[in-house]
């Protein structure tokens, strides 16, 4: 087994399990600290794979951004941010239905080809030449639409409103 | 040169929307909810990442520009999702999911 591959197996264990973890202990802080690490983790997986652009992009905006946006939402809607979850109760059924998910997705895995093949690395100009060129007006188009979304999002938390 | 096959990759992909599915299902605190539809959408975002790196024809260059814009929108949406919480909490007290009927009939 090559570097790379133990890499890979290490990195795949840490996700599954930190985000399993995230899902499971019952302090909403303990939540945020695990998916904090699951974020990275993902983002050394892109670096695995020569994608060096979505990698800090990963760091930048889910490590950073979107954790700390969460964060921010615990601790505006309790009083103490420790506090713990009430326990809910696990039934069989979701935890069938993931399963089920899960060996529906990866019943398609046999038909692949198995063999290692080099990882394609892209250099981030041709990647910006790719996202701006071509398709800039569809791109600027998306933000306004985000734009419009992040509008309602302080139209929803505005002062005063019944 | 970084030598990897695809089929491990998808396995992880699969086994984290698995756990998204999972948590969407059983969690009834919003912002769990919206943690279990990140580490899905992620999973998902991985997947486009995978066939730009393992890919069939010549270059699979438009599957990183499709993650770059995909981590974009989570991040949209989170902050969408968040602001739904502050309404829901101003509104009911709680972000159970579970008590906001409002809505219903």
């Amino acid at each position: 087994m090559s570097l790379e591959e133990l890499a890979f197996l290490a990195l795949a264990l840490v996700a599954i399990g930190t985000a399993t973890a995230a899902l499971l202990v019952r302090e909403l802080v303990h939540t945020i600290l695990w998916i904090a690490i699951f974020f990275v983790d993902l983002s050394a997986i892109y670096f695995l794979l020569s994608a060096p652009f979505l990698g800090v992009l990963q760091l930048g905006v889910y490590a950073g951004a979107v954790t700390i946006l969460l964060l921010f939402g615990i601790m505006t809607t309790r009083k103490r941010i420790f506090s713990r979850e009430a326990v809910t109760g696990i039934g069989p059924v979701p935890v069938a239905l993931a399963v089920v998910t899960f060996i529906f997705l990866a019943s398609a895995l046999g038909e692949l080809p198995q063999s290692t093949t080099a990882v394609q690395s892209y250099d981030p100009t041709a990647l910006s030449q790719n996202l701006f060129g071509p398709n800039g007006p569809w791109l600027l188009l998306l933000g306004l639409i985000m734009l419009a979304g992040v509008a309602g999002a302080i139209y929803l938390v505005r002062e005063g409103r019944e | 040169m970084t030598d990897l096959s695809l089929p491990g990759f998808l396995a992880l992909s699969a086994a984290l929307f698995g756990i998204g599915v999972f948590g969407i299902l059983t969690r009834r605190n919003f912002i769990l909810l919206l943690i279990s539809i990140e580490i899905a959408m992620n999973a998902v975002i991985l997947n486009f990442v995978y066939f730009a790196a393992f890919p069939a024809g010549t270059s699979g260059l438009s599957g990183q520009s499709i993650a770059v814009v995909l981590v974009g929108f989570a991040a949209t949406e989170v902050a969408v999702g968040l602001a739904i919480v502050l309404a829901l909490n101003r509104l009911k007290g709680t972000i159970n999911v579970a008590r906001a009927t409002e809505l219903k009939e």
